[in-house]
């Protein structure tokens, strides 16, 4: 992309951040990147702080201390809706679809920005009905009377709206059966094909391992294990004693 | 006794012309409530200052129309100011600030207007006085228009918000204010917005009402507090359903003012209020939640 001979800075870079809910202390110095193009998983167990870390990202919530780059350029105090502008992408993990907003209309919440003209807004929709084409049929249908696979296809679809440089995907395949699951895996990997990069928390630790190029675990708020994911087996030591029972 | 169909009709016609204008008042309250979370103890306020700025741009252009658009968007400018100085700061902090913010800002407001205006009524005169006969009453068509122009508003809101794009906005931000943000949807620019529009609304229904009786700096208090009423009937954020509630609880003080007199049809509303709280308090006009 850089034909400048620079090293080109990671696509998002977290530095120490420390994020708080009112007085208690969530992130304890997370540090992790994600480079252009690149799928990277995030593991932990249940409450380690990695929907957390996302919404940090996202600009959810500000961090107390530490730093968000985007691109290179300081971006942790700007608000979300101008990071979703700048291409963030954020599929929450409990989907969050807009429930009394149709199909269509949820896809249009992420379409309707300055720049885009008609031609592409019906391109973007024809890529994501060609992805989900059950989303195409159903795009008269309210939001909330969507299956809960189909919602998270929507909710999916609905960030790659924003033409996003990368995706924060929290928990996609949680409550899918398994199906589902590799459908959800084909889309990461056709998303990494587009060239959009990903940052995948998963409980669904084999689906990370084969979908991620590089894998971070977090534990207590930081990141304790980094880590290609083609190092790591799912029966590794290092991820029983991270997300063993 | 027999029953009274006379009245009975001249009833519902003066009963849907105050629904229509309570709709009107009351839509903009239910839809500020809707998407941020504040009940806006200043919504009567806005509804009397859009009543005097009529009676002030009437006054020098000697033209009713032009009064209705210029008082619409002096108040609406006035309502963005003030949600951006007052409640901005105030998203998400206990609903009591903005309780007792937007209930400051009501007597600034009323106590402005007596300053300025003086305690005696001014008067709003008719865009036309013609009128018509209803049995044994000559019945001002104006009043019909009212109505007729309450319910454009509404409508044309109400399409708006289906299909503009920034009626999917207040749609979305509606329901989830986080999620919206994160499809980069300016929310809090949708609130400034919301707000003014809210405050549109009650100036249009200020200066349409302002006719019918005088225009005082107390006015609003009467209206908010029916508003208030309408928009817990109707489920607190239900647009349609404070329509309805505003036409069902104007119908009924209606009648019941046939047969007792009008400050004791008063109570029909209170009643019908109570009756909401005690059995079905997410509102009457709303479906059953599955
Ligand atoms: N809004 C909030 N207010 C207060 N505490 C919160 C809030 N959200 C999360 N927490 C706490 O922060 C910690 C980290 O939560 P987070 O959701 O980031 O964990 P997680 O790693 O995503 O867990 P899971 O795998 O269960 O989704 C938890 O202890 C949680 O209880
Ligand atoms: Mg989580």
């Amino acid at each position: 992309m850089s034909s400048t001979g620079t090293p080109i800075a990671p696509l998002i870079q977290v530095e120490g951040i420390h994020t708080f809910y009112g007085k208690s202390h969530i992130l304890h110095g997370v540090t992790l990147h994600v480079g252009a193009g690149e799928v990277v998983g995030l593991l932990g167990r249940n409450g380690v702080g990695k929907s957390t870390t996302l919404k940090t990202i996202m600009g959810l919530v500000h961090p107390s201390q530490g730093q968000v780059l985007l691109a290179g350029q300081q971006v942790t105090d700007l608000p979300a809706h101008k990071l979703a502008r700048l291409g963030i992408g954020y599929v929450p993990e409990d989907r969050r679809i807009f429930r009394l907003l149709t199909v269509s209309e949820n896809l249009r919440t992420g379409l309707d920005r300055a720049g885009v003209t008609e031609a592409r807004k019906q391109e973007l929709l024809d890529k994501v009905f060609a992805y989900f084409p059950v989303l195409a049929e159903r795009r008269s249908q309210a939001g909330g009377t969507l299956s809960g696979g189909e919602q998270q296809m929507l909710a999916i679809a609905r960030a790659m709206m924003l033409e996003p440089k990368i995706i924060l995907l929290d928990e996609p395949t949680e409550g899918l059966m398994p199906r589902m699951v590799s459908q959800i895996r084909q889309i990461v990997e056709a998303l990494h094909g587009e060239g959009v990069a990903i940052l995948l928390v998963e409980q669904n630790v084999p689906l990370t391992l084969a979908a991620s190029q590089r894998v971070y675990i977090m534990e207590k708020g930081a990141v304790r294990h980094h880590a290609a994911a083609s190092d790591l087996k799912v029966d590794d030591p290092v991820i029983r004693q991270y997300l063993g029972v | 006794m027999g029953i009274p169909w006379d009245l009975i009709i001249i009833q519902t016609v003066n009963g849907v012309v105050t629904g229509m204008i309570l709709a009107l008042v009351a839509s903009g309250l239910t839809l500020i409530f809707g998407i941020m979370d504040v009940v806006n103890f200043a919504h009567g306020e806005l509804f009397m200052l859009g009543a005097y700025m009529g009676v002030v741009v009437l006054a020098t252009s000697g033209s009713f129309w032009l009064a209705l658009v210029i008082a619409v968007l002096v108040v609406a400018l006035l309502g963005a100011a003030m949600q951006i100085v007052t409640l901005r700061p105030l998203l998400g902090r206990d609903p009591l600030t903005t309780i007792l913010a937007t209930f400051g800002i009501s007597l600034v407001l009323q106590n402005y207007a007596l300053w300025q205006f003086g305690p005696v009524a001014r008067k709003i005169q008719e865009p036309f006085t013609g009128r018509f006969n209803l049995f044994y009453l000559e019945y001002p068509y104006y009043r019909l228009l009212i109505a007729a122009l309450s319910g454009a508003i509404i409508g044309g809101f109400w399409l708006f918000l289906k299909y503009g794009k920034y009626g999917i906005w207040i749609r979305a931000t509606t329901q989830d204010r986080v999620m919206a943000q994160a499809m980069g949807i300016p929310v809090p620019l949708v609130h400034t917005a919301v707000f003014a529009i809210g405050a549109g609304m009650a100036a249009a229904s200020g200066v349409l009402f302002g006719p019918l009786v005088g225009v005082n700096h107390m006015m609003g208090l009467d209206w908010v507090l029916k508003a208030f009423i309408v928009v817990v009937v109707g489920g607190m954020g239900n647009l349609g359903g404070s329509v309805l509630a505003a036409i069902f609880i104007s119908l009924l003080e209606a009648y019941a003012s046939i047969w007792v007199n009008p400050s004791q049809a008063v109570i029909a509303s209170f009643i019908v209020l109570i009756l909401t709280l005690l059995f079905r308090p997410t509102g009457l006009f709303v479906p059953t939640p599955k």
